[in-house]
């Protein structure tokens, strides 16, 4: 054992040591992003126990009242907080909230109130530094109350059933003829063949009053017969059709008027921006391409991200 | 030595982010809602008609057909011989996964009809009721009729 191979101390741990807090110092002041409280224009409006849920868990990066401590000013957390805050505000923000048609508005809700309990929101890394943001079982309870207290449960109106007469006309005397092809903006074109394939499963959407089936081509259906579905096979398409939901007085709901169909195509190498998924919106029975920019799939992502440990995927498969 | 210290909370963050489970495939199946295997049911390669909801008794259907079915049904014409329709029925759950969504649970019957070919007549209807956690074939035939009217009354879904 010899001791003369030991690095003198202050020839070279010191100097490092003195450079990298010369290095942090810099870095307080070179670059900085910023971050600003553009002014508040159309706040949501929520009872005032489900308000200060979401001020003290949620308003730090969907407001623009964000309340940043000194802490969060350091560099080089201040340059990921600055970033939490933009793409948070970016999917939802409270304080334009007015902007949103109704529709939309819920849709935000249910999905944040789904996205906390999935664990996903409030984002880790900021309850580790703000515990107090967390959001406790009671708080949870308020915001679920909240929602489903939301729902109104109304028998057919004629508005719903008319629209379904309209199309269902339409649909049955429909020809070969079909106009050209429908293509999202990521490049995925519509896939008319999902009306054959097998059933995956169904859904009873509570939330936004719609119905689903899913239905997954063969290599989906091979994969969940074998089990071979975490991850999913490349080459799996699913497809989930959404339609209105029409009640009979007796407590029956049928499926009303199309609304949309939606696929998730697997190609962990071409859509690996994506998580590997390739996503499609087709609205209405004109099958118009939901999303003006590609970057429409950051929505799908971030929706399904809760999914991360089962490939993105929300649908919990029925065998047939 | 004392670097090593300023390591650990990074190393750990880095751990936690990757501790990530995935849960294998055969957990994620929907098992309670799955028909048996000995079913064979994909096989028959039934596509979807149509799909409903029972508020008062919590179940949903979805009801399948063969071509000739789906294709005579969007039609609005009488049973021909050759059609193959399946209505399955579920006890609806909260999807654990979706708050606010309801998705099948327990499987609770499987009603088939198969139709033949009948001299003087359309076609002849055969109709069969499965239930129970084996889908064993129930032999009241009582609501036979009725059933059978409702199934063939069910409109397609609308898909484009």
């Amino acid at each position: 054992m010899s001791t003369a191979a030991k690095p003198p101390l202050k020839r070279i741990v010191l100097p490092v040591f003195f450079a990298l807090i010369f290095c942090f110092i810099v870095l307080q002041f070179v670059n900085r992003p910023l971050i600003t409280n553009p002014p508040v224009t159309g706040e949501i409006e929520a009872p005032a126990q489900v308000k200060a849920i979401l001020k003290k868990a949620c308003y730090d990066c969907h407001s623009n009242e964000t309340n940043l401590r000194w802490y969060d000013k350091v560099n080089p957390v201040y340059h990921m907080v600055a970033e939490d805050v933009t793409e948070g505000r970016k999917g939802l923000n409270f304080s334009t909230w007015k902007d949103l048609a109704a529709p939309d508005q819920k849709g935000k809700l249910w999905e944040a109130v789904n996205q906390i309990i999935a664990g996903a929101m409030p984002l880790k890394n900021y309850t580790a530094v703000h515990p107090g943001a967390k959001v406790s079982l009671e708080d949870l309870a308020v915001l679920k109350k909240y929602l489903s207290d939301m729902v109104v449960s109304k028998p057919a109106d004629t508005s719903k059933t008319n629209a379904l007469d309209k199309q269902y006309k339409n649909w049955t005397k429909e020809t070969a003829a079909q106009t050209a092809p429908s293509v999202s903006s990521n490049g995925i074109a519509y896939i008319p063949d999902y009306k054959n394939w097998q059933v995956i499963s169904t859904t009873d959407r509570v939330d936004n009053g719609s119905m689903r089936v899913i239905t997954g081509n063969d290599i989906a259906i091979k994969a969940i017969k074998e089990n071979h579905i975490n991850p999913w096979p490349n080459g799996t398409i699913f497809a989930k059709i959404g339609w209105d939901k029409i009640a009979d007085v007796d407590g029956n709901v049928h499926t009303g008027a199309f609304k949309q169909v939606e696929f998730m195509i697997k190609d962990d190498k071409k859509y690996a921006s994506t998580k590997g998924w390739g996503f499609a919106r087709f609205k209405t029975p004109k099958l118009l391409p939901y999303g003006k920019t590609k970057l429409f799939a950051t929505e799908c992502v971030n929706c399904h991200r809760p999914e991360s440990a089962n490939d993105f995927v929300f649908t919990s498969p029925v065998k047939h | 030595m004392r670097s090593s210290y300023l390591l650990l909370p990074a190393l750990l963050l880095f751990l936690v982010s990757c501790s990530e489970k995935h849960p294998d495939g055969a957990s994620l199946i929907n098992k309670e809602a799955s028909l048996p295997a000995a079913f064979n049911f994909s096989k028959m390669g039934l596509k979807v008609i149509t799909s409903s909801i029972n508020k008062k008794q919590g179940t949903m259907s979805t009801l399948y057909g063969n071509d000739l079915a789906l294709n005579t049904a969007k039609a609005g014409r009488p049973a021909q011989p050759g059609e193959v329709l399946a209505l399955i029925t579920w006890k609806q759950k909260d999807d654990d996964r979706w708050f606010g969504a309801k998705i099948p649970g327990k499987l609770q019957s499987m009603e088939m009809i198969n139709t033949t070919a009948a001299p003087g007549a359309a076609a002849t209807v055969t109709y069969k009721h499965y239930d129970g956690d084996q889908m064993a074939l129930n032999p009241d035939t009582l609501v036979n009729q009725e059933r059978i009217k409702y199934i063939f009354d069910q409109k397609p879904s609308v898909m484009p």
